[in-house]
Order: C-alpha cells, then structure tokens, then sequence
C-alpha cells in the first residue's frame, strides 16, 4: 500500500493560517507525523491564489524537505507551476496532476520524460468529472497512450477514477470502483489513486465514511490513497483490510502497528484532530 | 384555512410526509387563488430555516441537496393550482462555474432551490470563461448573475467576468452575487461583485430580495 498523506494542503484552515504566518514549526510538524504513520510520499498543496502559489510551494517544499526526506507529491492545478517546482525538489517524486483538460499532459508529460518522476492522471476533462464509468476509463487509456510516448511508463502513473461527495452522488464508490476494475484490467502495472476525503465531504462525522470507501476501495484495487494517515479510524482499518485480504501474514503488521499506537488506546498521532 | 407558520416549521425540519400530508390536504380543500400564494410563500420562507441550520452546522450538504428536492415538488403539486397567475418568473438569473474550475455541488444546489423559488435560472455550466457569461446575460438580459467557484484561482476568475460584463456594458443593468469555497468579505470586494454566499438557501434570499 502507497500512502500519499493529504495534510499539508492550504485549503485546510489551520494550514492557511500556518502559511501566511510563515509557521514553519507547524508545518514541519505535519510532515514528521505523517512520516511516522507510515507515508510513501506527502502531498504539499499550497491552496492559495496564483500570485502567490510559487512563493508558497517553495516555502512549504523547502520547510517540509528539511523537516524529513519523504518523497514529495506536489499538487497544483497549473501544470507550470508544476514544472517550476520540480527543481526545488530533492529528489524525483509525483506531480499532482495531469488530466484532459486543456494541454495538460502536452504541457507536463515532455518534461518528465527520461527522469523518474511519478504523475498522477485524473480521468476527467474539459466536460468536467464525469459519473460514467466508460468515459473516465476512456480518459484513462488516452492518457497512458499519450505516457507511453514519451517513455513513461504504467508504473510512473497514478490513476485517479476520483471519488466524489458521497452526499451528492450516491453512486461514487460504484463508479470509482467499476472505472477501477477496468484500467487495472488494461494496464495491470498502473497505481490506483484517489483523495478519500472527498468521499465523506460535507458529512459529520467523517471517519466513518473515509474508513468503510477505504475498505471497498482497496478491496476492488486501489493502492495508492490520498489520505490522512494520522486518523486512527482510518490507519486501523487499512491495516484491518489488508490483513483481511491475506496481504498480512500472522497479521504481523497490524499486530506491529498497534503496539506502536497507530492506532487504538494508544494512537496520540490524530493531536485532536478532526476525524 | 392552512397554518402557514407551521407549514413553513415543517420544510424547514425536511419532514417530507408531513409537508405532503399538509400539501394534499390543502388541495383537496379547492383553496382560492391568494391562499395558494401564501403557501407557495411559506414553502420558500421553510427555505431560509434550511439556510438556517446549515450555517449553524446542523443540517449538511445532503440535506440541502434534499431541500431543494422537497421545495421543487412541493412547487410542482402546487403549480396547477395557480394557473396562469402566481406563475411568472421572479427574475430570471444567469449563474456558471467561472474559468478554470469545474466545481458544481453548490452550483447545482442553488440552481435547484432557486428554480423552486420561482427564478428562471439560466445554467452555463462549469470552466465558462467571461466570454460566455457576456453572450448569455446579453441574450438573456438577466436580473442577477450568480458566479461560482471553489479554487482559490476562481476569484481571479470572477474578477475578470465581472470585468468583462463592466466593458460590454452590462454591468449596471445585473446585480452579481458569487458563491463557493472561495469566497468572503475580502474576495467579494477584489471581485467588484455585489453580494457572496457559501450557503445556497442565503443566497437564494438575497437574490430575492434584490427583484
């Protein structure tokens, strides 16, 4: 399992604040923690205007790197800001993302040819997010298609099927999933994304709902999420999950992870956090 | 004759069997004209308690998804009622997804409950650049056009629609309201609009207000 931690993202409130007081302790503080609960790489999102996205990325990138050495995953809706990052970064990790909207995988997938950057493919376009299964699976090979001519291959690619407002559409996890079977079918080599948070957007309480899509998600495929790794509902039920799918022998992980309070009477990572 | 302040209590908590039970009733009963209106009034009023909840975090998303549901078939039972009067258009009001964004929840939840309460909402969609909010409000000369977003890039966005409108000369004749995420105090003054909301039910009221 690929854990992408979704902490460090400026649309979160406390998070804004923290970037516009330059609190860099703050933020150091949510890449040491995600890094304890076990992330593969931690998202950066500066959530602000485009007159200050650079500046902000470049100080989040640079707090959060000497913080930790976690692979980094950095997430902006322009792809140039994208591309302008990339040598503030260390070493080679995801960009986040690509999809069919307007030029986007013209503008990026050139430039991370021949090195070993990662990118994430949102299967939507133009016409906004799509509920079809058949449409975000036809995104997705468009977009592997447009990869593998530049050498990219399945394996640099995080897939994103996107997992929508479970209030608003009630028929998101059977699409994520459904559009999840298919490209694992097609192109078995590619990860499965997705930002599980928004499953239970605009919910009360919302562990309930990010730990049971987790569940059938991972289940049907997904192994790459984009989650808070410091919840200790949703930590005990990826670890329950994948001791239930037979990928945890004698249930060694789960078993090593609550010792280490992950979570369970002893987790004290989710600091009073929302759930 | 109907208790309307209990009528309006009752959308409001989203009790859907007693709204219709209180709806099939009230029909049964052949009301005149003027009564009918003031039902219709006290539904869209049960609106602004929804608002209400919402803002004070005991109703969510999903319930004013359902609200706007409740209210539109509530409208619709009550509709061959009014005939021909009762049934005009409030104001009509142009409302998108400004550029660069493809968000539409919230969008989508004003639409329902403006339509409901008797505006004519004209829906551009979503990534609409300020070129199409032009072409559509100059089609369509609107009372009030309604701009959405939730990226912070959306407020950019929605500056330069509002722009666009001042230079093809149709600012003066709309009142602008945005809506999102996005939006504040602060985003509604960069953007030159003339009200904001993150609650679908207040900007419903606000919008009436205006016409």
């Amino acid at each position: 399992m690929i854990i992408i931690g979704e902490k460090i993202n400026g649309s979160i409130p406390a998070v804004a604040l923290a970037i516009r007081e330059r609190n860099s302790s703050f933020i150091r503080n949510l890449a040491i923690r995600q890094t304890r609960a076990g992330v593969a790489y931690l998202d950066i999102a500066a959530g602000t205007g485009p007159e200050t996205e650079r500046e902000t990325l470049a100080w989040l990138i640079d707090t959060v790197q000497d913080a930790t050495d976690t692979p980094l995953c950095i997430d902006s809706p322009d792809c140039q800001v994208l591309l302008d990052m990339m040598p503030l970064v260390k070493k080679p990790g995801i960009l986040n993302s690509v999809s069919e909207e307007k030029g986007k995988c013209e503008a990026l997938l050139p430039r991370i040819a021949g090195t070993e950057w990662k990118v994430i493919a949102l299967t939507c376009d133009s016409r906004g997010i799509s509920s079809d299964p058949d449409v975000k699976f036809d995104i997705a090979v468009s977009i592997v298609e447009k990869a593998a001519r530049y050498g990219i291959g399945e394996d640099r690619l995080f897939i994103d099927p996107l997992i929508t407002a479970l209030c608003v559409d009630g028929a998101t996890l059977s699409s994520f999933t459904e559009t999840l079977t298919r490209i694992k079918n097609r192109f078995p080599k590619a990860h499965i994304t997705g930002g599980l948070s928004n499953s239970s957007f605009g919910m009360p309480f919302r562990k309930a709902i990010n730990s049971q899509f987790l569940c059938l998600a991972v289940n049907a495929g997904m192994d790459s999420p984009i989650m808070d790794p410091c919840s200790g509902a949703v930590r005990a039920a990826l670890y329950a999950e994948e001791a239930l799918l037979g990928r945890d022998r004698n249930c060694r992980n789960y078993l090593t992870a609550f010792r280490k309070g992950l979570f369970g009477p002893k987790n004290t990572s989710s600091g009073g956090q929302r759930p | 004759m109907i208790d309307t302040a209990k009528l309006k209590q009752i959308v409001g908590d989203l009790d859907e069997d007693q709204v219709n039970e209180v709806l099939d009733a009230f029909i049964a009963s052949n009301p005149a004209n003027g009564e009918t209106l003031a039902v219709v009034e006290a539904c869209q009023q049960g609106m602004e308690i929804v608002g209400g909840y919402f803002e004070k975090g005991e109703y969510f998303v999903g319930d004013l998804i359902f609200a706007g549901e409740l209210l539109t078939a509530a409208m619709e039972k009550l509709k061959p009622l009014l005939g021909g009067a009762g049934t005009e258009s409030r104001g009509a009001i142009v409302l998108g997804t400004v550029e660069g964004d493809i968000h539409d929840i919230g969008k989508n939840i004003f639409k329902g409950m403006a339509a409901a309460a008797g505006f004519k909402v004209v829906d551009i969609g979503i990534d609409q650049a300020p070129a199409a909010f032009v072409k559509t409000v100059r089609e369509n000369k609107p009372q009030i056009v309604g701009l959405c977003g939730v990226l912070s890039l959306s407020i950019n966005a929605m500056k330069h629609t509002v722009e666009a409108l001042q230079e093809a000369g149709l600012r003066s004749a709309v009142k602008i309201i945005i809506g999102g995420n996005a939006v504040n105090d602060a985003a509604c003054a960069q953007v030159g609009a003339d009200a904001w909301s993150r609650n679908a039910a207040e900007a419903v009221k606000i919008c009436g207000d205006w016409v």
